[in-house]
Order: structure tokens, then sequence, then C-alpha cells
């Protein structure tokens, strides 16, 4: 669970879905239960044997990095793109995912007290208040301060920043705008009641929303910088400096003993953490081809894989059941999904544009060539077991804003033939091919991104079961697309190459969708848009919905109308799941776990 | 010979800048840029233009060529979009890792080979010759990546005699412990790919052997009482080593490029893996600084073959 901003880029996702696809999926049994997968992984491990102590405290727990390439070795998460490099670096912080991280968290996500800092919400004022703990210190010892909570936003918003993050959703934080155009030097909204040096920092806001109550918003950062000792580097060279890459400082139960670019980082406990003392006395994290992770697993070479990197399903057929090892997993923050082009984008208003003629500007179209599709046999077909068919458009992860009731779109020919005649769509003149409601020839262009043979093998099943309804539906250009064509076609503010598309999201631990489905959402890219679903997603933060019992509807009810309205439809859902070699103990890579490293313990000094 | 080699430099000038050209406009020409791969629901459309635009990327082709021109003058490649550090710096770590590997492979590709070359020529149809010809052709037929993932397996993960990723150990410590560890790391690659590379230099070599071995000159030798293994010695081999000697220049040039599998299986940070990616994420400073290198050094690749066979064969003189 990446509770920085996303781990996962939509690289990395493609590319573990791409990945995955060769092998998960699974689960026609999805009535409810955890997740609707075939397997039911959890996210701990519990060892029953006791702790070694002397061999915890003289080992080196070693662990992989399943990846084909070397990673970019940016330890900065206000700066780093990608999974790679929050995975290396992730004894920095409390747990994967967290590197720097100011705060703890619960099951859902949501900020809870005990962290580096505490967070208040005052809506009165529309300020959002972050006080470190009193012995809040960075790995060379120094104090961590007020700054240090202000600094991320300034790396974000600077005008020459190397970084990514800068969002529309930070110009609520007052002068947020005026420093990133550059008319201002400072950023007025944000101020320390006790000084720079202090503990507190205060943010004012335009708006406060519920999202801010979860970490990973797109409001409230939620790591902190050594300003002090990266104050020097330009904003501009600070990813490519020293103090980022060779020799970066961290909050977390460990620091960074050496790091070998590309290949591997080795990390002992530091000693300035302010909480539990961390128990194993060595860690090295090590990048290993993901064409060869199950055999290193299978020799007993690693203790585990980074809790949340890519491992493949045909990897879990080949580990299931490897003696020394226990398989665990949870629900990615990930979905695929098939997106439908129902209109363009207007560059003058900035806004998406639902065209009512567009050739899928149907609903019961749409709906029919989802019914048409068999997801569950896909599944079980290349799936392990730990990919299944989607019920809807938040994952399962998210436990309280999960639709668990929702049924999805399972296979239901007669049911697609029906609305597709209903609909006017009939085969005319003995044509095997069904025409629009006009009369006029029906192709219909599915766009797909070129991956493992057993993808291709799935789109091929895609277009069968439409070929089976009666629909023409071809490749875009008959064949698959490349990915950078693929999303170059699909983000043109009007396109009619691809009509239909197979595509991921990551998300970030706070799900709130506008930035991907909102009606002027670039990342909109099948340019859905009505009234009532632009309403839908303002409950889900508006000022009724800092009730969570009503947040948790505003999200059903906006799955409940995706899912009716079928303009962006599930496609799957997968596990984020790895092996544990059986002498760890206390292994839980679940949100709850703020104690993520310090909880490790080993119960031999052999893996064995 | 000395204003031979100065002339050939003058006219690599204009192939170069024709390349570069080249290459630039056709890393414009795919589709995407640096930043389309990076497109998730946090990362904000408008920053992303932002970050286009300050680095350049909307301005017309050639303009953003003088650029990449001018700073080439200056020794800055850029920096590169993917891993937001230096060209330089970046291709500098993974090109000595490359090296140091290929360099390996290379001087036991050639021990192995040239005695097998020379002992199958010598013993041409009888049963050494079989035995290496065979060898040599199911090395050749299998494919190398087969390879890689075998040996990985076998060596360095059942028997465990070798490490199994990365260049060098991360508790490596002290110069002594630096290189061991690094030659340690490059064994297994480096033997594979040496064992399994032979084919090309044996066959050639072989060739050569048995048509010196009926030349004249050999003959004449024969005649007068050489013994016949100086005869192999001062007539045979030198004349033999021709081919290949053709080839060596490249074969030097080509220590840059790095191997994809290699480095995928072994998970070696090198300059092969480096070119696919920079590729599919549209790296475009690390696309044109590559092609760029490897475009130079195949000009010099052929003008080192040049030379290496004018003192080879005294025949030979470039005019």
């Amino acid at each position: 669970m990446d509770k920085k901003k996303l781990a996962l880029s939509a690289m990395a996702v493609l590319a573990t879905v791409s990945l995955a696809a060769c092998s998960s999926k699974s689960s026609s049994s999805s009535k409810s239960g955890t997740s609707g997968a075939s397997v039911q992984l959890k996210a701990a491990y519990k060892n029953t044997k006791a702790t070694d102590k002397t061999a915890t405290k003289n080992s080196t727990l070693k662990l992989a990095e399943p990846n084909d390439s070397p990673f970019q070795g940016i330890a900065d998460p206000v700066l780093s793109t990608n999974a790679e490099d929050a995975d290396v670096f992730s004894p920095g912080g409390d747990q994967p995912g967290s590197i720097n991280g100011l705060f703890h968290t619960d099951k859902n996500f949501k900020i809870i007290k005990g962290g580096l800092a505490n967070q208040t919400i005052n809506r009165k004022a529309k300020t959002v208040t972050i006080t470190l703990r009193k012995d809040a210190k960075w790995s060379n010892g120094s104090a961590v301060t007020a700054k240090d909570i202000e600094y991320p936003y300034e790396v974000i918003a600077n005008k020459k920043t190397t970084s990514q993050q800068y969002s529309a959703d930070y110009n609520a934080i007052k002068g947020m705008a005026a420093y990133h155009t550059g008319s201002a030097k400072t950023i007025s909204g944000i101020t320390f009641p006790d000084g720079q040096k202090g503990r507190t920092a205060v943010i004012h806001l335009t708006k406060v929303t519920p999202a801010m109550k979860y970490v990973g918003n797109s409001f409230i950062w939620s790591s902190v910088e050594p300003y002090e000792y990266i104050k020097n580097v330009p904003i501009a060279k600070l990813a490519s400096s020293t103090q980022v890459r060779k020799n970066p400082l961290f909050t977390g139960p460990y620091k960074l003993d050496k790091v070998v670019e590309g290949e591997s980082t080795t990390w002992s406990p530091n000693k300035y953490y302010y909480g539990k003392t961390p128990q194993v006395k060595h860690i090295s994290i090590n990048v290993v081809s993901s064409n060869n992770i199950d055999k290193a697993i299978q020799s007993n070479k690693y203790d585990f894989t980074v809790p949340n990197s890519v491992m493949h399903g045909t990897d879990y057929k080949q580990l299931k059941s490897v003696k020394n090892y226990k398989i665990v997993g949870q629900p990615a923050l990930s979905y695929d999904y098939f997106g439908f082009n129902v209109g363009h984008y207007d560059t003058k208003t900035q806004k998406n544009v639902m065209d009512k003629n567009s050739k899928m500007a149907n609903k019961s179209l749409r709906q029919a060539m989802m019914y048409a599709l068999n997801l569950d046999a896909i599944s079980k077909k290349f799936g392990n077991g730990v990919t299944w068919r989607a019920n809807t458009l938040i994952p399962p992860i998210f436990g309280k804003y999960w639709d668990s009731s929702s049924k999805g779109y399972p296979l239901n020919i007669k049911k697609a033939n029906k609305l597709l005649t209903d609909a006017g769509y009939k085969k005319r003149d003995g044509s095997k091919w069904r025409t629009d409601p006009n009369g006029k020839k029906l192709t219909i262009y599915f766009g797909a991104m070129t991956g493992t043979s057993a993808q291709a093998a799935e789109y091929q099943d895609y277009l069968q079961q439409w070929h089976k309804v009666g629909l023409n539906v071809k490749f875009t250009g008959g064949k698959t697309m490349e990915m950078n064509s693929f999303y170059s076609t699909l983000q043109a503010p009007k396109q009619s190459k691809i009509d239909v598309y197979a595509a991921a999201w990551g998300l970030s631990s706070e799900p709130t969708p506008t930035q991907i489905y909102g009606e002027d959402a670039v990342y909109n890219m099948g340019h859905f848009v009505s009234k009532k679903n632009t309403q839908l997603m303002a409950n889900m933060n508006n000022s009724k919905s800092w009730n969570d019992a009503y947040r948790a509807k505003a999200f059903k009810q906006w799955q409940k109308y995706m899912n009716e309205q079928a303009a962006v439809a599930p496609g799957s859902f997968s596990y984020n799941w790895g092996p544990v070699n059986k002498r760890v103990k206390g292994f839980d890579m679940g949100a709850a776990n703020n104690n993520f490293w310090t909880n490790l313990s080993l119960t031999s000094s052999s893996m064995k | 010979m000395w204003k031979t080699i100065l002339r050939r430099f003058l006219i690599m000038i204009p192939e170069v800048i024709v390349l570069s050209i080249l290459v630039f406009l056709l890393a414009k020409a795919m589709p995407g840029d640096p930043f389309t791969g990076s497109i998730n629901p946090k990362a904000d459309p408008a920053q992303i233009h932002h970050l286009m635009k300050i680095n350049g990327l909307y301005d017309p082709w050639y303009q953003q060529y003088w650029n990449w021109v001018v700073h080439l003058f200056h020794g800055n490649l850029g920096n590169s979009y993917q891993y937001q550090e230096p060209v330089t710096r970046l291709i500098g770590g993974r090109a000595a890792n490359t090296l140091w590997l290929a360099l390996f492979t290379m001087i036991l590709t050639y021990a192995f080979a040239l005695p097998m070359g020379v002992y199958a020529g010598r013993h041409e149809g009888k049963l050494p010759d079989t035995i290496i010809r065979v060898y040599t052709y199911v090395t050749y037929c299998i494919p190398f990546f087969v390879i890689l993932v075998i040996g990985i397996w076998i060596f360095g993960y059942v028997l465990g005699w070798f490490p199994t990723t990365g260049s060098i150990s991360s508790d490596a410590t002290g110069w002594l412990h630096t290189f061991g560890s690094r030659f340690y790391h490059i064994l297994l690659p480096g033997l594979l790919g040496a064992l399994f590379g032979t084919v090309n230099i044996v066959q050639y070599l072989r060739s050569e052997v048995i048509d010196s071995k009926h030349s004249d000159y050999v003959r004449t030798a024969r005649s007068k009482g050489v013994p016949s293994k100086d005869i192999y010695r001062h007539h045979i081999f030198r004349n033999s080593l021709l081919p290949i000697a053709a080839f060596a220049g490249y074969s030097i040039t080509g220590l840059l490029n790095g191997s994809i599998f290699t480095e995928t299986v072994f998970s070696y940070p090198g300059m092969g893996l480096l070119f696919v990616n920079s590729i599919s994420y549209r790296d475009y400073t690390v696309i044109t600084a590559l092609v760029l290198i490897y475009g130079i050094l195949n000009l010099i690749g052929t003008l080192l073959s040049d030379i290496i066979l004018s003192i080879v064969d005294p025949r030979i003189r470039i005019q």
C-alpha cells in the first residue's frame, strides 16, 4: 500500500498488468468474501515459532526486488516517479511505501495518532495543523523541524522542479499558486507558530475536504524533507544530488549504509528512530530479474520480496507450494478496466464533452459489450488465483468503500444479444454483423496495448466474444499498440481511432476518482460526463461526508452508477502478493501495521 | 599511413553530423514523449505540460537540435528524463560495468576459440575436429538467453557457486575486495558468454587453417624439412588470423554495446538495457547520446580493423 502518492505510475501498472496477465485472474464465485479471488491470501504471516534472539541480532534480512531493469536511485519520495525506488528505499520509513512518512494509518489508510507527526483539521478556520513528535529525528541525529514539513511543498511547486507531483488541488493551499508561478518567493499559506525550527506547521487552505483525513490525498503531502541537509542544493538539481542518491537521510527505523547504483541497498538500525528499536541487524535489498525470481526463492536466497513489488501470476504457480515459504497478499491498489470513447475534450473550456452521436454513445451497446465478455473464464484460464474479474471501479483494498454487493459484468450472451436487438442494433440482409440503429455498417475499434503472449490471447478472446454477439470489433490499426502510441492516441482531445480500450489505473491510498473521471479531468480519456456523475463524485467530499458512513455510501452510489452506465467498466482486480520465508516472524503488510520493519524478527539463522 | 588515418577522421565529422540529425529526428518521430509513461490519477497534466515546456520539448526540432549541439560542446549531454541525472554520469556508470564484462568475455572467447580453431583445422576430418565442430554448432543453436537462465539456475541457485545478481556485492569495501567482488560477479556471465560464443572465430579459423595447409608456401616449408609445429606456429597461424583481424576492430568497439539478455538475467546494470529502456521510455537525451556514441564507435571500429589488418598482413597498406 503506497501511502505517499502513487507508487505506481501508469507505466508501472501497465507492466504489472501486462505481466500479471500472463497468469493471473480467477474465480467465478465472486460473491463477496474478502475479494472475490479464488485464492484467499492474508496480508500477515503469523509465525508461531519463538524468535531466535541471537539469530535476529546477527543476521541480515535479505529482500528481493523483482524487476527487469536497474532502479533509478532517487530516495526522495517527492522526486521519485516509480515504484522501484519506493521499494528499495522502503526501510527508511515506518512501513513500505512510507519513506520519511509523517503519519500512521489504520487499515483504511485513515490518518491516526502516533506517527512522526499528528494532524488536526480545523473545518471552521480551514486549516490543517501538523505537529511533530518531540523526539522526531533524522538519521544523522538532527531534529525534524516544522520547515521540513513545509519544504516538500516548495520542491513540488518550484518552477524549476523536476517533480511531477504538482496538481491543481495544491492551489487550495493559500499562496501555493503564486509560489508555483514564481510570483511569490515563499508559500504564504504555510506558517510556523513556533518558528521554522519548531514542531508545528499550519497549512491554510481555501477549503478543507474529508479526503484530507486519508494519507495519499492530493492536498496534504505526507512526507518530510531534510531542509537543513539539502537547502544548498538548487531544487532543479536535487534529484541528481548525492544528498538524495548516495547519502540520503531518513526518519524511519533503518538508515542507509550503502547503495549500489541500480542494484542494491543495505541498511542498519537508525539509532535516532523515535519508535521501537529494530530487531534485525541488517537489511539488504537486491534487484532480482523477474525471469528468475521464482528460482531465487526456491533456492532459499531471500526472506521475502519487498511488499507490493511486482510478482507475476506465473510465479505464484511456481511458488505457492514451496516448502520454506508462506505466500502473503492483499488486494492491489489498482484495477484493469474497459473504457469507451463517448466524447471529446474541449481544449477551450478545458472540459470533457459527451457526443450524443458518437459510436459508443448508446448505453445498451456498451453494456452488451461488457456482458459478452467472458472475464471469469479468462481469469480461470490464464489465472493462478491472484487476479480475478473486477466488479466495480474501486478495488477491494478499500474495504469500506468497495461495493462488494455489485455484480459487475459476468458473461451473459443472451442478455447481450437482447440489449443489442432492443436498442436497434440488428443483423440485416443476412449479414453476420449487426448494423447501428440507423441501418449503417458498424465497425468498432478496440485499442489494446502490446503485452505478453497470454495477454494477446486474452485480447483475441475479447474479439471472439464480441463477434459472437454479432459486433464487428477489430483492433485499432489491425494489431495491438505500443504503449506510447496507445496513450498518445487516447489523450488526443478528439480521436476516432479507438472506440473501446483496455487499460489500467494505479491508485493512491485516497481513492476519490475525480482526477480520472471528472468533467475537467484530462485523464478522463473516454470523456464520459454527466451531471449525475459530477454530483456523485462531489458527494464523496462534501460537508456531509465528514461522516464516514455517509462517505462510504457516496462511494458505493458512484460505483453503482458507473457500472450501470458502463462508459468505464471494471476489468480485473489482482493481489499484491509475495513469498515470505518461514524464519521471518511478525510479517504484516497491511496498512494498519505502522511498525512493519520493527516488528520483524527471525526464528532461525538459516532460511532452509 | 598517419595521413590516411587523419583523413579518415576528417571524413567522420560530416558522417557524425548527419548521423546525429537523423537520430534526433527519428527519436522525435516516435509517438509519445518522456512523460507519456507517467500518467496517473494524481499527476496533473498541467504539471506535465509545464515540465515539457521547461525542458524545451515543445520547441521546433531544429531549435532543440541546436540547443543540444551547443550543450554538447560544453560537454553536457543533458539530463535523463527517466533517471533524473546527467546523461554523462548515467552512461559513465553503465559503460564501466559493460566494459568490464565485455572485455572479460572477449578475452575468454579468444582464449577458447583460437586454439580450438587451429586444432580443428590441423586435424581436419578426424575425431577432435568433429567434436569441435559439433560443439560450436550446438552452442550456436541454443538461444543465448536459455543458456543464461539455465546457467544461473544451475551454477547460481542450485550449486550456489556464483553470485546471481548485480555487478558487485553490497558489502564490498576496500580496493582488493571491490575488485575481487566485481570479478566474481562477471565470472559466470563471462564464462557462459565465452563458451557459447565461439562459433564464428572457430569456423573462420578452421577453414583458413585448412586452406593454408594446402597452399604452396606450406608445401615448400614442409619439403625444406621445417618441423610441423613451427609451420603451424609461424606460417599457418598468422595467415589464418586475417579474417579474424578483419572484425577485431568491431569487436573492440562493440565492447560497449552490452547484452540485454545478460543484463536482464543477472540484473547487471549495463548499456544494453539502458538503451532499450531509454527507447521505450522516450528518454530522448539518453537515446541520442547512446546512438551517437555507438555511431562514432562503429566508425572508429572500421578504422581500427583496417589498421589491425595492415599490421597482421604487411601486404596490405592503407594508402
